[in-house]
């Protein structure tokens, strides 16, 4: 390049250097929004759009009976309410037709099997009643209800009614700084809370997304209601005469559930103003247009993309969870077992949070299922207290099918009215069990977020179940 | 079961502890870590910083202002001022202190750093505007200027920080102040605004709070000495001139038709219609992306469809599909009826 030239190379980036202050701050903006124009002008000449789509008269009327003021919400609570109802009746009779097969018909058969090939006793324990059992328990409790709720679930959402759902609550969820569409995930979650999360996906906006998938798992989870259900008519449905026990423990259950829905808002509207506050946020909702579902695709699709993926992360949890359940309670250290070493010394601890140290441990081992919280409990209790002729023998886990065993089995464990309030409360307020976590991680990507999800609940578990506890030491004695 | 009492007084302590130690900005443990950092190289740079500020606005700088504008003990700014003259950023000439060579270009760093930072926390995050100043403030000593470059190669070489600042350039280079206050336009004039100043932060989150935004127009009304009316971009408000001062603008020659006040998307009722003006500067970042993507731009007729149970938010039609859109964004859209 001659002198010449340079020199003018150095004149054209002078006078580009001047200019570009000139140019002001929005040329990037002003250039997109004008080849967005170009775009669209350029489409409206040589887009012909066949016989101009109208909204028809009875998508109007059905849009204006979802979501007007004085039918909106009763509409929504009947379908979700029916919805519910079938996915717990429906469940019922399959769930005990696994359970029967795997647990009471598999298990001693598969018993009998190893026996006759001479399996050493540890092995044979290890793989059947701790291994086996667990992934059978898990299977009959949580496949039955996931494989009725997810397509009724899906079937809702194909036919364009989630979306309303979400339009209607976003004004709620707006004032505690989440998206309507956390509704659907939450929903999602009173089914199971792995499903939940992965239902966040339909959130856009990063912020309202974590703010869905940590609070998600105050939505009581399929795991978690018989939990609640039994320990409800056990404890408190006693208290009142027997016409009306029934009707009192549903509404114990019914008033955890809301616990959790209110402490969904709280957490949701406090992430949003602490640790989420930088997070980009956006909104938008497309109410789509109504179509009959498309059925035989639907059931395809949420069996496999929904409960399938969710099963089978629950099972390979399961797995070692089993394995950890059997191994605890027949490795001894001098003439107690290691779990009843670890309730001896967490005992201290868990009655100042009005539990217990079976509880505790129970909630420990039990992270990777929550449908086997119970069954542990059962077996702790029965191993710690040393009563002889209950249960399967050391380290199996068993249910019990009348009231009357229950208590007996609770009440050598020293539970009072007390265990049972903050048994209740922690199983709603504690950490996602691990198929959960795991989910959480594979959907943000982030350790961070991961640890949040995670320890945030069991925090607030353990200190409302603290306080709980001391007020009840106060006033009651 | 020890005492209950004393296990609860124990509990409430322990919580409230964590609650001051913790809670967003005003937490102990916040407080603690901006003290630590507001020694040593923090301390240097930003006194690098307060005395370029001087050196813009061409104001004289002593060891007085100093130690004022860092809000330090007079003993701390000599200290700190024996430092910058022996690295040789600084030279005092009698009474005024004075920027070396090296000195400027080490501060333009740091303003470069700070500014490409504010641009980013209203471009591509949820900060609220208020705080985009404190929090670069912080982040101008954690960021080395080689991230800076990257960052704002990455948001597309932004010119301006959203307060309408020039972002130095890379090489240093930074344009004249340009604009004069909003209070010495008269009534019937227009101008673009570009410049909003930061500080102090109370009139900054007003400004904030009536929806000031670099890039809008604004069209006085009516100017007595206590009180401004105008329309800001289509919206009728009013201001103490103790706020206005703090907004810089740039009178436009061309009187257009555009300055006419234009109601907002929000405004209209169910059943009406209206076509697309302009969204409002106010709305930026991936917000405004994601109003574009939906086909919010110029010329685009959109239709209120129906209000939700609350009334907010409400769908729209826009292009043959239904959008529900919040109050916030509605208002965000001007609109012809």
């Amino acid at each position: 390049m001659d002198e010449e030239g340079q020199k003018n190379v150095e004149e054209v980036l002078d006078s580009a250097n001047s200019l570009r202050w000139e140019v002001g701050g929005n040329l990037h903006e002003a250039l997109m929004e004008s080849i967005y124009g170009d775009a669209s002008r350029i489409a409206d000449r040589v887009v012909t759009r066949e016989g101009e789509k109208t909204r028809f008269d009875w998508e109007r009327n059905l849009d204006r009976l979802l979501t007007s003021r004085w039918t909106g919400f009763p509409v929504m609570l009947v379908i979700l309410a029916v919805v519910f109802w079938l996915t717990i009746a429906g469940a019922n009779v399959p769930s005990a037709m696994l359970a029967t097969l795997l647990v009471d018909m598999g298990h001693p058969f598969l018993k009998g099997l190893v026996g006759s090939i001479n399996m050493p006793w540890w092995l044979d324990g290890l793989l059947i009643d701790g291994v086996y059992l667990s992934v059978a328990w898990v299977i009959s409790v949580m496949l039955p209800p996931m494989a009725i709720f997810f397509p009724l679930f899906t079937l809702l959402e194909d036919f364009g009614y989630l979306p309303r759902v979400a339009f209607n609550l976003d004004n709620m969820f707006r004032k505690a700084g989440a998206h309507g569409k956390q509704a659907l995930s939450m929903s999602m979650g009173f089914g199971c809370n792995a499903a939940g999360v992965i239902a966040t996906r339909v959130i856009d906006s990063p912020r309202e997304r974590l703010i869905a998938i940590i609070t998600n798992n105050f939505a009581l989870c399929n795991g978690r209601w018989p939990t609640q259900i039994l320990i409800a008519s056990l404890f408190i449905g006693a208290l009142v005469p027997s016409a009306i026990a029934g009707l009192v423990s549903a509404a114990a259950v019914v008033g955890i559930t809301l616990i959790g829905v209110f402490l969904t808002f709280a957490t949701s509207w406090a992430l949003s103003r602490t640790v989420l506050r930088g997070e980009a946020s956006t909104f938008s909702l497309e109410l789509p247009p109504y179509r009959p579902p498309r059925i035989m695709r639907t059931l395809y699709t949420s069996l496999i993309d929904r409960t399938l993926l969710v099963l089978w992360r629950a099972i390979i949890f399961a797995v070692p969870a089993g394995a950890a359940i059997w191994l605890l309670s027949n490795v001894t250290v001098g003439d107690l077992s290691l779990a009843e070493h670890l309730i001896e010394w967490m005992n201290p601890f868990a009655l100042v949070l009005g539990l217990n140290g079976v509880i505790l441990l129970a909630y420990i081992i039990a992270i990777p299922a929550n449908e086997i919280v119970i069954p542990t409990i059962l077996m702790l209790t029965v191993l710690s207290a040393k009563m002889a002729g209950m249960g399967e023998g050391t380290g199996v886990m068993f249910e019990l099918t009348d009231d009357d065993s229950y208590m007996n089995v609770f009440k050598a464990g020293g539970w009072t009215l007390l265990t049972a309030v903050n048994l209740m409360l922690f199983s709603l307020i504690h950490n996602p069990c691990s198929t959960t976590i795991y989910t959480i991680y594979k959907e943000t990507g982030s350790v961070k977020w991961t640890a949040i999800a995670s320890l945030l609940p069991v925090f607030m578990g353990l200190v409302i179940c603290f306080f709980v506890a001391q007020f009840w030491y106060l006033l009651v004695g | 079961m020890g005492n209950p009492l004393a296990a609860l007084l124990i509990g409430f302590a322990l919580l409230s502890l964590l609650f001051l130690s913790f809670r967003p900005n005003k937490g102990y443990l916040w407080q603690w870590r901006r003290a630590l950092q507001n020694t040593g190289r923090a301390l240097l740079e930003n006194a690098l910083k307060y005395l370029y500020d001087c050196e813009y606005k061409q104001l004289p700088c002593t060891l007085q202002s100093l130690s004022g504008g860092l809000s330090i003990s007079a003993a701390r700014a000599i200290k700190l001022l024996t430092r910058l003259e022996a690295l040789d950023l600084v030279k005092s000439q009698g009474n005024a202190l004075q920027l070396t060579d090296e000195g400027r270009s080490y501060a333009l760093r740091i303003i470069r750093i700070h500014r490409v930072w504010e641009r980013y926390l209203a471009d591509e995050t949820g900060v609220p505007a208020p705080e985009w100043h404190a929090e670069a403030e912080q982040q101008e000593h954690k960021m080395t200027f080689g991230e800076a470059n990257v960052l704002a190669a990455q948001l597309g070489n932004p010119l301006y920080d959203p307060h309408g600042d020039p972002i130095p350039t890379a090489e240093g280079e930074l344009p004249p102040s340009l604009g004069i206050p909003m209070t010495d336009l008269g009534k019937g004039q227009t101008a673009e605004i570009v410049h909003i100043e930061d500080e102090p932060e109370e009139i900054y989150a007003q400004l904030v709070a009536q929806g000031f935004d670099v890039g809008m127009h604004v069209h006085i009304l009516d100017a007595s000495p206590v009180r401004v009316r105008f329309a800001l971009d289509g919206e009728e408000q009013s201001l103490a001139p103790v706020f206005a001062v703090n907004v810089t603008v740039l009178p436009l020659v061309e009187q257009s038709l555009e300055e006419v006040v234009y109601p907002s998307l929000a405004e209209l009722q169910p059943g009406e219609s209206g076509s697309v003006v302009s969204i409002s500067r106010a709305c930026r970042g991936v917000q405004r992306r994601r109003l574009m993507d939906l086909g919010v731009i110029s010329g685009t007729k959109i239709k209120v469809e129906m209000s939700s149970v609350a009334g907010d938010p409400t769908a729209y039609e826009i292009r043959g599909a239904t959008i529900a859109l919040r109050k916030s964004q509605a208002d965000s859209i001007f609109i012809k009826k």
